[in-house]
């Protein structure tokens, strides 16, 4: 623009009577503009960092009570005031890691349909009823779960579950006991359901992502669809597809409604998936309002403060995971 | 009529005589029949109820550059992924009419496409790396169509990284990831990764457009060579190139096929007013 000008000084150049208000303007607008978006970023970490010190600040009477212990205990007793946390925690993961199993080839099979192979009148219909699926409220799927899944389960599947897996070497005992219905594995099964929309519509937005050309060229060296999937489209996404399913073990970690219906609400440690459990969110939602001593109520707030802690800790081992990955394919 | 869009023959032939040995002239000139590999015959295609291609007639003979120009929306890519089926990984197009590669009609649908894509291989316009290291990215479709030992593939990894003139720039980096080259380099990447599979046919589908003049000519320095071992069908907006690379060029239109000829003909004497027109940029 400049070079343009006639005048010999490059910087006396007429921009009309309006510019130089309007250049001080626009740097105070961009100076306002970039404290909002920081200032939004940083409502995260301020709400994030207010709410863990509050519940570690409910649940101080505990951690000073029972120190480690409370992390190292299965005892759950209301009566006597013994509180350990051993039990939620067991079944959080669990559940969750049951419901991960589930959901992530299940999801994984949806995208590549939709994304791959379905025929093109079909592909909006059934991404639309899948993120219905996200919709629904947990707790029609807890209710659904408890009056229609778990009479399924104990009359249909855990019998059979029992006979054929129960007396396996090394993973019988995960399928030994009676076939109650409610308990560990139904609600993993509840669970993987309600993740499958958020990982599987992660999933077949990143898929759609990738150069189709990238798609053509392994297609172009004899690929089938699966190869092309398996072999260039999912290390393509990587990232991003590993983010979709912790964005779905995030929510199955802290769902809370559904589980509490179908898990059992026992504080007893058992090996078996068929046997009822218990998990930090159904623990709370569970017992927060027979919570009668102070202690006890300490005690569930302490069991918030851990979830945030499990969290915590899964997301991280996950993005160290990925960051190994990376490292070993040769993307570094 | 010649504009300044196209260099007078005189200059065409001194910019090819540049880059070819003489042995070519003969190859030029058209003197030295070639067997026909790929024959269209009565081609017709389809984008659901789009007409893509109009009765497309064509005889590719081997070992040649044959290059398809036309403007944007003729039909010479679809034309060109007709050739290996590439069309059929989207729903809704559809292929009538017989493309014969070596007597066989590789449309029937009981020719199997992974035999297809091991005899015809294809590059892209944009250079796309598999996310893999350089050795992964060549090795990825032999693995298809052959079972290597280790030592049998890195040879051949080596061979192909040859035939594409890259093999010196990354033989100490063959860990890296392929994604780590500079543009012309992933697409001389993408070029063995295609002759790898050791094809009979290679597809280039403006395989230089989005690289930089250097890269450019050394591509095309490239198809001067490969050309010596595999039929070449090339699709190219750029008609210097066309008329540098070329010994048979396709001028397609609205789908249909202009005229097909000798390049020198075609760019020197064109029969047809629509291809004089083009070639001279009368038409955009």
């Amino acid at each position: 623009m400049l070079t343009h000008m006639s005048s010999s000084d490059p910087l006396a150049v007429s921009h009309g009577t309006t510019a130089p208000s309007r250049w001080r303007s626009d740097g105070r607008a961009d100076g306002i503009f970039r404290w909002l978006v920081a200032g939004a970023a940083t409502l995260v970490l301020v709400v994030l960092g207010a709410a863990a010190a509050a519940m570690l600040w409910g649940g101080r009477l505990t951690f000073e009570t029972f120190g480690w212990h409370f992390l190292f205990s299965s005892e759950w007793d209301a009566v006597n005031k013994q509180f350990g946390a051993v039990v939620p925690i067991y079944g959080t993961l669990v559940s969750s890691l049951i419901a991960m199993l589930i959901a992530v080839p299940v999801s994984f099979g949806i995208a590549l349909f939709l994304t791959e192979v379905a025929p093109y009148w079909l592909r909006t219909p059934i991404a639309a009823a899948v993120e219905l699926l996200a919709g629904i409220p947990s707790i029609i799927y807890g209710m659904w779960g408890l009056f229609m899944f778990v009479p399924f389960m104990a009359a249909r599947v855990l019998p059979w579950v029992n006979q054929n897996l129960g007396g396996v070497p090394g993973v019988g005992p995960l399928f030994q006991g009676p076939p109650l219905g409610i308990g560990m594995l139904t609600a993993g099964i509840v669970l993987g359901i309600m993740v499958i929309p958020f990982i599987s519509s992660v999933m077949r937005d990143v898929f759609r992502a990738v150069p189709a050309s990238l798609k053509e060229s392994a297609y172009a060296l004899g690929s089938t669809s699966w190869e092309v999937v398996w072999n260039v489209v999912l290390p393509y996404t990587r990232s991003a597809v590993v983010g979709g399913i912790f964005l779905g073990l995030g929510r199955a970690l802290g769902e809370t409604m559904a589980v509490t219906f179908v898990l059992g609400n026992s504080h007893q440690l058992t090996a078996s998936l068929l046997m009822p459990g218990n998990s930090i969110a159904a623990t709370i939602a569970n017992e927060f309002t027979e919570a009668d001593s102070d202690i006890y109520l300490s005690s569930l707030i302490a069991l918030g403060f851990l979830l945030f802690i499990v969290t915590f800790v899964v997301l991280a081992i996950a993005r160290i995971m990925l960051h190994k990955l990376a490292g070993k394919e040769g993307n570094t | 009529m010649i504009n300044d869009t196209i260099p007078p023959v005189a200059e065409t032939e001194q910019l090819m005589n540049d880059v070819m040995p003489p042995v070519a002239d003969a190859v030029l000139s058209g003197t030295v029949p070639a067997p026909i590999k790929i024959g269209v015959r009565h081609l017709d295609f389809f984008y659901k109820s789009f007409h893509a291609l109009k009765d497309i007639n064509l005889e590719v003979p081997e070992k040649r550059v044959t290059a398809i120009i036309g403007p944007s929306g003729c039909g010479k890519s679809t034309l060109l992924r007709v050739f290996n089926r590439i069309y059929a990984v989207y729903p809704g197009l559809k292929a009538q009419g017989e493309v014969i590669l070596d007597g066989e009609n590789i449309l029937d649908p009981r020719y199997p496409l992974n035999r297809l894509r091991s005899k015809v291989g294809m590059v892209f316009q944009k250079p796309v790396p598999f996310p893999m290291s350089i050795h992964d990215n060549i090795a990825y479709g032999v693995r298809h169509h052959e079972t290597l030992n280790r030592a049998e593939m890195d040879d051949r990894v080596e061979w192909a990284l040859q035939q594409a003139a890259l093999w010196d720039e990354v033989k100490d980096k063959l860990r890296q990831s392929g994604m780590s080259l500079s543009g012309g380099q992933q697409q001389r990447l993408c070029i063995a990764r295609a002759v790898a599979v050791k094809p009979e046919v290679m597809l280039l589908d403006e395989p230089a457009s989005a690289l930089d003049p250097i890269s450019t000519l050394k591509i095309e320095e490239l198809i001067y060579e490969l050309k010596k071992n595999y039929t070449i069908v090339i699709v190219t907006h750029n008609m210097q190139q066309a008329a540098r690379v070329s010994d048979l060029t396709a001028f397609m239109y609205m789908g249909e096929l202009v005229e097909f000829g000798d390049t020198n003909t075609i760019f020197t004497n064109p029969s047809k007013k629509q291809t004089e027109d083009y070639i001279t940029g009368r038409y955009g």
